[in-house]
């Protein structure tokens, strides 16, 4: 396979610094209800704040932040073939840890995420100690996100972005790896695991874990148990966590999976109009994270100075749920070894019991109690911290990746 | 009580055109996939087509179209008190008929509707005639659409749209009319008629008719025979396409009903964004209506230029619905005659058993062969006719306003 690999550096061109500028001078703001609180969306003081602070000190000092996720982020980017897709041009990040035999992990965000949720995870997993296993660590952008091309053609799925994932560790020599993923980062780490375990991926592990519910048919015993046994006062706080997002929760989702370019149109032009969009869900997703408005800001430009531009992050929505219209809660088994790590303020939180039936191969099981979503932005320590026992001496998945334990 | 009302004529200030100038001059366009054709959203070359005429046609010339508005309808401005929510500037058209009994007619617009649906039937409706009746017209914009004030206050809800309306009409002196409504005026409209009828709302029309499906419980035989006697295929049809709206073409729908503040952002500060939103529904639920570009363009900038802004038209469906479409088809029943308009392209298409079994005071139908969701714009002859048949002489609604029978 020829190398097309280039070192790459986060450089935005200096008419688009402008541009954004322009367009944030010009920002007309809606008004809003009294005492709307969050009831109604993102607040307006919450928006009117970030984008005062927006145009007034980040984006002057922009060029500050960039050198910083550049210093953070040791980052390429290469061609990789997609069957039927042409050649996508990938970007990610790689850092190998000193140790030479550290476990290869590939970290897979979501959406309204990025190869960005892995900053403050990256130098812990990296980190050498015989106290603890060492990975050597691939972020992927997925197409159309962060600085990854976009494909141009209808119809990539997960199996896709899949194989994107797959043939970039198989590029990095990494012929066997483990995956680490939440949100799409979830359900293509699981494709990962279907297609290319267990010969390539050895075991996966997400944040974000499902499984299907009780069904009279389908899961007969599950339902009968479900209505019989009293669920944990945690279990029922999880379901009207899971009840909230699915009515109140889900407009985006419904959106984005059916007129993605309609939206894309208002995402693409306003930046306060995206900054809306996203901040809702990094408020509303998380456990009472304590945004600043620069990581905040840091976290839309990268959807705002995006490659692809940042109505194509959302069509992922419209083709998996054209290919999967039965939902997103099936076919959930692996050949692999899974672990879960449970978080109290994740978007679907479901019983402890459905999770297990639908992971038969389920090895590591993790609870917190706190953090939400973007597991590896709010409670880095604690994510990382699940994976070393996973992975670690005495952990369940030990040497899964032969030769490769972690260790020196 | 005071006459407080106000001739209006649209007249949008120069640093609002120079704004809207400068956004579209500084647009940024997404790309497109390859064929994606109109299934992923409005399709970027009509929106770029349509941007670049906006930017150097459609606003220059915007106080010609201005002055077109204001010559075609005639409007005012009045204060209205509504309970809990204090008093809101409303913006309505009002047209009487030379015919002085002319029925008086109360016509409610939806979203992403405005009181422009009303420009072609107007001159139709108030029309002097032997062979028809005719009608003196009210066209409201809603409280947050068009030039009206929109609430500041939690909870507008359909009590208030209906409250608003009723007001307004008798504010204008016709203590007894009768009603047109489609998309949310639909939903209004039967409202007005619930809690005002038959006292002042007489009778009404909707070019939205609604209905539930047979709930086993309600209406055991309805529920068996949709499960044992098959449907026509228009009947077929229509309910393929009510199932393309709520599986492909309500992600508007729920977005609005649940978090309607964040959509708001991008619709109050991006003009491509806003023509976007709004121009996919004006094709996906129109019968091939051959919108020009200046039609779609007045029909948008009317939400770019609104009084309360864009962002304050979608709350409607937070207030009212609450993120599912299972409000808009309950409680249908009201007090006094109603009248259908059937449309082909309608969004929500209901089998007729079931529209006549939700209905009981059903009493006009018509069915038209073409035609789509903003019936009052698309054929406007079509549904003119249908008012004049249903309140005309012999028609089943005929002389429902004592003294003003539209002769």
């Amino acid at each position: 396979m020829s190398n097309t690999e280039a070192p790459f550096r986060i450089s935005i061109p200096d008419d688009e610094l402008e541009s954004l500028k322009q367009k944030l001078a010009l920002t007309r703001f809606p008004d809003e209800l009294e005492d709307a609180g969050r009831d109604y969306g993102a607040p307006l003081a919450d928006i009117q704040r970030l984008t005062n602070h927006w145009k007034d000190t980040y984006l002057s000092k922009w060029r500050e932040h960039e050198a910083k996720l550049n210093e953070d982020f040791p980052q390429f980017t290469r061609d990789i073939e997609v069957d039927g897709f042409g050649t996508l041009n990938i970007h990610y990040v790689h850092k190998k840890s000193t140790v030479v035999d550290a476990v290869p992990l590939l970290f897979v965000h979501g959406w309204p995420g990025s190869f960005l949720e892995a900053r403050k995870i990256l130098p812990l997993l990296v980190e050498d100690s015989p106290e603890h296993p060492s990975f050597h660590v691939v972020v992927v952008s997925l197409p159309g996100y962060g600085f990854s091309e976009a494909p141009k053609k209808k119809g990539f799925g997960v199996p896709q972005y899949a194989e994107i994932g797959h043939k970039l560790m198989l590029a990095l020599g990494y012929n066997e790896y483990v995956t680490q993923g939440g949100d799409w980062g979830s359900l293509i780490t699981r494709k990962i695991a279907q297609v290319y375990g267990p010969k390539h991926s050895k075991a996966w592990h997400t944040n974000t874990p499902i499984g299907e519910a009780p069904h009279p048919t389908r899961r007969p015993w599950l339902l009968l148990s479900y209505l019989l046994f009293t669920l944990s006062p945690k279990e029922k706080a999880g379901l009207e966590r899971t009840k909230w997002f699915q009515e109140k929760g889900i407009g985006y989702f419904k959106e984005q999976s059916t007129q993605p370019q309609t939206l894309g149109y208002s995402l693409a032009d306003s930046p306060v109009g995206l900054l809306g969009w996203i901040y809702e869900k990094l408020v509303n997703w998380t456990d009472e994270y304590p945004w600043t408005d620069d990581e905040v800001l840091t976290w839309i430009s990268i959807y705002w100075f995006s490659r692809a531009g940042p109505a194509a992050s959302v069509r992922i929505y419209y083709e998996v749920s054209n290919q999967s219209p039965e939902g997103f809660a099936r076919n959930i088994e692996t050949p692999i070894p899974v672990g879960h790590s449970y978080f109290p303020k994740e978007l679907a939180v479901l019983p402890r019991s459905w999770i297990k039936a639908s992971n038969p191969t389920l090895v590591f099981e993790s609870e917190h109690e706190g953090g939400g979503h973007f597991a590896a932005h709010e409670r880095p320590e604690g994510l990382v911290s699940d994976l070393r026992k996973m992975f670690g001496k005495g952990g369940p998945a030990f040497g899964v990746v032969p030769g490769k334990t972690g260790y020196v | 009580m005071s006459d407080a009302e106000t001739p209006f004529s649209i007249a949008v200030p120069d640093d609002q055109l120079e704004l809207l100038k400068q956004k579209l001059e500084l647009t940024r366009f997404p790309d497109e996939l390859e064929d994606a054709g109109r299934d992923y959203g409005a399709p970027l070359a009509d929106i770029q087509r349509l941007t670049k005429y906006w930017k150097d046609v459609h606003l220059p010339k915007w106080r010609e179209h201005e002055a077109k508005l204001n010559e075609e309808l005639p409007q005012f401005t009045r204060d209205i008190e509504v309970d809990g929510f204090g008093t809101l500037n409303i913006h309505y058209v009002h047209q009487k008929s030379t015919v002085v009994d002319a029925v008086p007619l109360l016509f409610v617009h939806g979203w992403p509707g405005s009181f422009v649906e009303v420009r072609k039937i107007l001159p139709l409706l108030v029309e002097a005639s032997p062979d028809h009746p005719s009608f003196h017209v009210v066209a409201i914009g809603l409280p947050s659409y068009g030039f009206s004030q929109g609430p500041s206050k939690k909870g507008f809800k359909c009590e208030q749209y209906a409250e608003v309306s009723n007001k307004l009409m008798l504010s204008l002196g016709y203590n007894e009319y009768v009603t047109q409504g489609g998309d949310w005026g639909a939903l209004i409209t039967k409202r007005i008629a619930q809690l005002y009828g038959p006292k002042h709302s007489k009778a009404w029309h909707t070019n939205m008719p609604l209905a539930g499906p047979p709930q086993l419980t309600q209406s055991p035989l309805l529920f068996l025979s949709h499960h044992l006697f098959k449907y026509s295929p228009k009947e077929r049809a229509g309910i393929d396409r009510t199932n393309w709206f709520e599986e492909k073409g309500s992600g508007y729908f729920k977005e609005q009903s649940t978090q309607p503040q964040t959509l708001g952002y991008s619709l109050a500060d991006s003009p491509v964004g806003l023509l976007g939103w709004i121009y996919e529904k004006l094709v996906n639920w129109t019968d091939e209506y051959p919108w020009t570009e200046d039609e779609v363009l007045t029909w948008v900038s009317i939400y770019w230029f609104s009084r309360a802004g864009p962002a304050a038209s979608i709350r409607i469906y937070y207030e009212i619905l609450q993120g599912s479409l299972q409000g808009v088809s309950q409680n249908m029943a009201t007090p006094i005659p109603l009248g259908h308009s059937y449309f082909p392209k309608e969004i929500a298409i209901h089998p007729r058993r079931w529209l006549k079994a939700a209905n009981p005071t059903l009493i006009f139908e018509s069915e038209h062969e073409s035609g789509g969701h903003f019936a009052a714009y698309e054929r406007p002859e079509a549904l003119v006719g249908d008012l004049r048949k249903m309140f005309g002489r012999g028609g089943p609604a005929f002389g429902v306003v004592p003294g003003k029978t539209g002769f």
